[in-house]
């Protein structure tokens, strides 16, 4: 629909419309598509500049030894390991802000012009602030013997051991990404006809029929536009494992980064380049799914 | 006939403002074309979401078939809504919207096929299954929708303004087909309007309301003809309303003139309203003509001529096929049947003179009242 109006709004005024995208598509162009370029250039060459296929196949197959808890140690394939992390990690951080974001996208997109304005000043606020303070005041919280453990200490409960955890790494993903994934669902959900609701209930549905039969159909483009605003910063991610991980959970963000400082640009840009089209094939899988469903009355 | 649904003093406001509905009595029966008729904002919508359960009465008890619902949450009542702007399901096929009510009551496979199917048949859309709603045309939604809210088989079926969005003719035909399908299928239907005629054409029971009360129950015909206050005399079709005096029973005095009427019962000499329509006046040459009037403009509209003609400083609307000019004096005679006199009310007064009448300020106020509805 968006399609055919663009086309038939260019019609109009051909010229100027071009005229207004030419200097976009020169900036498109010289930072996106260039530096895309050389990411790709960079990952199938050697320092000489030749073609090679090493640094894609040292992703996949180098090798290292860790030691287990028990003392013994294992051989493991370095960098496989480190993305299944990364991936890991990501998904459930975005899954866990979907499952929040979602209902309170739906109470926002409900409620009255003023509590709209004021969740989204509350959401936004942390966005204010910059990301490296946002994770070291992670840190002074979760720390063992940081503001939450105090906290539980003073009500004579068990603390908690959780920075250098996993979970210290989500808690701080969670929190970084969530407005992205509130701003897209409230959006949509905004934008949703009351009366649709209305018609569910009126046809039979109680409330988690016209959850699951009406809003959540209606609301999956907003879920994936969410998805991929949250997942893609989120596998990415580097800094917030260092910190919050106690630096004990390399993820692909930091081996890219650590590569990068070493100079081993060759070998960076295989990662970053395997990374995109892991990330690209997703996408795109999803994207297919949801224009399936989304567009089922075709 | 059988009680289907009594509503028994409703009162609802909003957000303490006015009430929207004051004290509303009224019982609806099985099988019948029930048409809930007002101006905008008289709460005609509201009374329609009380039964169909989107909002809950401040005080008072709706009953259905004998129990009281006021709680009962919409999904629960057999009963269905076509709603003003249809509310079609964007994703999903004509099929898939028709079989919605179907799949949410898990009946089998086989058996909705079935149902949709002749559900489509009935309101034409056969061979439109697998259509994307979004590319049907007004009317082609608006009879998925009544498929959809029929093919449950509810027992009441609500229409909230269902032809509001379409053009003239589609209107038209749409209010024969669906008078049609309420007595093929032999559901009750509650209409809701603020268009007139279509209300006469279509309803068994007619409901005049304004300002959150029931002005008058009745048939069309009754309602036309026997109005019960100027409100609802000028509300449905035109009417010249005067002040009058009634001498005593079939005798009534207005415009300096003495006539003979059909109504009787009024105390002596007690002031009435006179409601004369404009197609019972009777153009005549001047000398025979019980009272006589200029006309002041005539509007030719097709089937017959509108004129309006000024009589001793009253402007009276009068519809003929003989072409009278402007300027022009003539008589008019009044025939008893002509004559429908009504009791004062608080509406008296207010309406029944065409001195401002003008066609064009009739359409813009009607086009600010499709305005307000949206």
């Amino acid at each position: 629909m968006t399609n055919k109006k663009t086309r038939s709004g260019g019609r109009v005024a051909k010229t100027s419309y071009y005229a207004t995208l030419g200097p976009y598509s020169l900036w498109a162009m010289f930072f996106i598509l260039v530096p895309l370029v050389f990411v790709a250039y960079y990952a199938f060459t050697d320092n000489n500049f030749n073609f090679t296929l090493e640094h894609i196949q040292r992703f996949f197959t180098a090798t290292s030894q860790v030691i287990q808890e028990d003392g013994s140690s294992k051989e493991v394939y370095t960098y496989l390991v480190i993305f299944w992390r990364s991936l890991k990690l990501a998904v459930i951080s975005t899954l866990i802000c979907l499952v929040l974001a979602y209902p309170l996208a739906y109470i926002m997109a409900r409620a009255d012009a003023k509590t709209q304005k004021t969740f989204m000043t509350i959401i936004m606020i942390p966005m204010w602030m910059n990301f490296l303070i946002r994770t070291y005041a992670w840190m002074t919280i979760l720390q063992d013997t940081g503001i939450l453990n105090n906290f539980l200490t003073f009500f004579h409960l068990p603390g908690v051991h959780i920075i250098g955890t996993e979970a210290a790494v989500v808690i701080g993903m969670v929190y970084d990404y969530l407005p992205y994934m509130v701003l897209p669902l409230f959006s949509i959900m905004a934008k949703m006809d009351v009366k649709l609701i209305e018609a569910a209930r009126d046809l039979g549905c109680n409330g988690f029929g016209v959850l699951r039969r009406v809003i959540w159909p209606l609301s999956l483009p907003g879920v994936i536009n969410g998805v991929t605003m949250v997942l893609i910063p989120s596998v990415s991610t580097f800094y917030i494992s260092q910190k919050l991980g106690d630096g004990k959970f390399f993820l692909i963000g930091d081996a890219i980064e650590s590569q990068y400082v070493a100079n081993n640009l060759h070998f960076a840009a295989a990662m970053a380049f395997i990374l995109m089209v892991v990330l690209l094939v997703c996408m795109g899988i999803m994207q297919v799914l949801t224009n399936r469903h989304v567009e089922g009355g075709k | 006939m059988k009680k289907i649904i009594e509503l028994k003093n409703i009162t609802k406001s909003f957000d303490g403002e006015q009430p929207v509905l004051d004290n509303i009595d009224l019982d609806i029966y099985d099988n019948e074309f029930l048409t809930l008729l007002g101006p905008s904002g008289c709460g005609k919508t509201t009374l329609l979401r009380l039964i169909g359960g989107f909002e809950t009465p401040d005080s008072g008890d709706i009953i259905f078939l004998g129990d009281r619902i006021n709680d009962v949450p919409p999904y629960k009542r057999n009963v269905n809504t076509v709603f003003q702007k249809y509310a079609l399901f964007p994703h999903l096929n004509v099929f898939d919207n028709v079989a919605f009510p179907l799949r949410e009551k898990k009946v089998p496979k086989e058996e909705i096929e079935a149902k949709v199917h002749e559900m489509l048949s009935l309101v034409a859309l056969k061979g439109f299954e697998k259509r994307s709603v979004t590319r049907l045309s007004g009317g082609q939604q608006q009879r998925v929708a009544i498929a959809r809210a029929l093919v449950a088989h509810p027992q009441v079926l609500l229409l909230d303004e269902p032809l509001g969005a379409l053009d003239l003719k589609l209107r038209k035909d749409m209010q024969v087909e669906l008078k049609k399908i309420q007595k093929q299928t032999g559901i009750t239907f509650i209409f809701v309007t603020h268009d007139q005629e279509e209300a006469l054409s279509m309803s068994d029971t007619v409901v005049v309301m304004s300002e959150g009360k029931i002005h008058q129950i009745g048939t069309p015909v009754d309602i036309y003809n026997e109005p019960v206050n100027a409100f609802v005399a000028d509300f449905i079709g035109e009417s010249n309303i005067l002040d009058g005096v009634m001498l005593e029973d079939y005798k009534v005095r207005f415009s300096g003139q003495t006539f003979q009427c059909l109504d009787k019962e009024f105390m002596k000499n007690e002031p009435v309203d006179v409601v004369v329509r404009p197609e019972d006046v009777d153009i005549v040459p001047v000398e025979k003509g019980q009272l006589i009037g200029v006309v002041t403009s005539v509007t030719f509209l097709g089937v017959h001529y509108e004129i309006i003609v000024d009589v001793n400083g009253f402007k009276w609307m009068i519809q003929t096929t003989d072409f009278v000019d402007v300027d022009e004096r003539i008589g008019i005679v009044l025939e008893p049947d002509a004559i429908h006199i009504m009791k004062k009310s608080e509406y008296s007064n207010l309406y029944g003179d065409y001195s401002s009448f003008s066609n064009e300020l009739d359409e813009l106020s009607e086009l600010e009242e499709e305005d307000e509805d949206e």
